[in-house]
């Protein structure tokens, strides 16, 4: 079991579902926050003040300058903040290309699109195999192959998977020259109809 | 769920970048320009506003419920955000391999709607379980005599899938000869 293959499988929403739980969490925090203290949890004396509190009211208009510093520096935090994120979650996924010598002078390097389709053709011709998409995932330190099939009724997986492993997978391994290649590969059965052998 | 923290999550990112704009605009306007009134949004209203409610007021209880309900909905859409794939056994080292749910119900779908003896199938299949709800057409069919034989077709079709977890197959045949 490898986690670089497996997380290659989708691409990862870490980031976007942690940095909402937490906008979640403290959104949560703050509206049952309000309904302790509406409810009397703090004592009733509390409950019974206006929202806007005279005492901090009066500590904001006594030190104005700190207060509206503060005010500023939150608010160029907080947009900056959600810019970044904004940016992050709108960015399309990386597609890195393969660095296979780093030397300064020579340099070798098979764009994610070159090869991308040189394993898709290979793919293509496996008995049994309707459609494929294949693309290079990852940053370039760990690219990956993620390849999805669409298999035709009846073809036998595990035929498939020989052809896949031996032929097209090992290719390029070969070509790349390395030993392992991580791959994710997602399989629709049954996506197409039978090929009719005329 | 995933396509929606997707869709959700540059959303929220905009809502809390235009709240701190607005909230470093605002203060920088107070700053500069005490006298005048706000710039950008009625700010001053809405303190006057709020500082008109109590805490223990109606309103500011149902608005806190609200709030309260948001932030647990968006914990429970984010926490819940997964792609769902059936694994099957890792052929190789450095190799996963999935399928989807869909693909699953899909093929056992057509096989059982090839037996004798169905009309319709409709099958929904999760990571664990596969769930067959089988309509049969024979007038001579009872369900007691279909489903063993469905479950048992069934149960072999997905344990010659190489599945990481075989899943737990459910049958259900509803048959007009039992209704009588």
């Amino acid at each position: 079991m490898s986690s670089r293959s497996q997380a290659a499988v989708v691409r990862s929403a870490g980031t976007d579902r942690a940095l909402a739980i937490l906008l979640g969490l403290l959104i949560l925090a703050g509206g049952a926050a309000v309904l302790l203290v509406g409810a009397g949890a703090f004592g009733t004396a509390r409950a019974g003040r206006p929202l806007v509190d005279p005492i901090a009211a009066g500590w904001v208009a006594a030190n104005r300058l700190p207060a509206l510093g503060i005010a500023i520096a939150a608010g160029l935090l907080l947009l900056v903040l959600g810019l970044a994120w904004t940016a992050r979650s709108v960015r399309p996924e990386a597609k890195p290309d393969v660095v296979l010598d780093r030397s300064p002078a020579t340099g070798l390097t098979v764009t994610s699109g070159a090869l991308s389709d040189a394993v898709a053709a290979d793919a293509g011709t496996v008995e049994g195999v309707d459609r494929v998409r294949v693309r290079l995932v990852g940053d370039p330190d760990h690219p990956a192959l993620r390849l999805t099939l669409w298999l035709r009724q009846g073809a036998d997986l595990r035929t498939v998977w020989d052809e896949l492993d031996s032929r097209v997978l090992a290719r390029a391994r070969e070509a790349l020259a390395v030993s392992t290649l991580p791959a994710a590969v997602r399989i629709e059965l049954n996506a197409a109809p039978r090929q009719r052998v005329a | 769920m995933l396509v929606l923290l997707r869709l959700l999550a540059p959303l929220l990112g905009l809502a809390v970048a235009a709240t701190g704009a607005l909230l470093a605009v605002e203060a920088s306007w107070t700053l500069v320009r005490p006298r005048s009134g706000p710039l950008l949004v009625p700010w001053p209203a809405w303190r006057d506003t709020l500082a008109s409610y109590s805490w223990s007021d109606s309103a500011v209880l149902v608005a806190g419920g609200v709030l309260a309900l948001i932030g647990l909905l968006l914990v429970l859409v984010a926490g819940r955000a997964r792609r769902q794939v059936v694994r099957m056994t890792d052929p190789a080292a450095e190799v996963t391999v999935v399928t989807s749910p869909r693909s699953l119900a899909r093929l056992v779908g057509q096989r059982v709607r090839d037996e004798d003896g169905v009309d319709a199938a409709s099958v929904t299949a999760t990571a664990r379980r596969v769930r067959v709800r089988v309509r049969a057409i024979s007038r001579l069919t009872t369900e007691a005599a279909l489903r063993p034989a469905l479950t048992s077709l069934v149960t072999d079709l997905v344990t010659t899938l190489p599945l990481a977890r075989t899943p737990r197959v459910q049958v259900v045949v509803d048959s007009p000869k039992d209704r009588r």
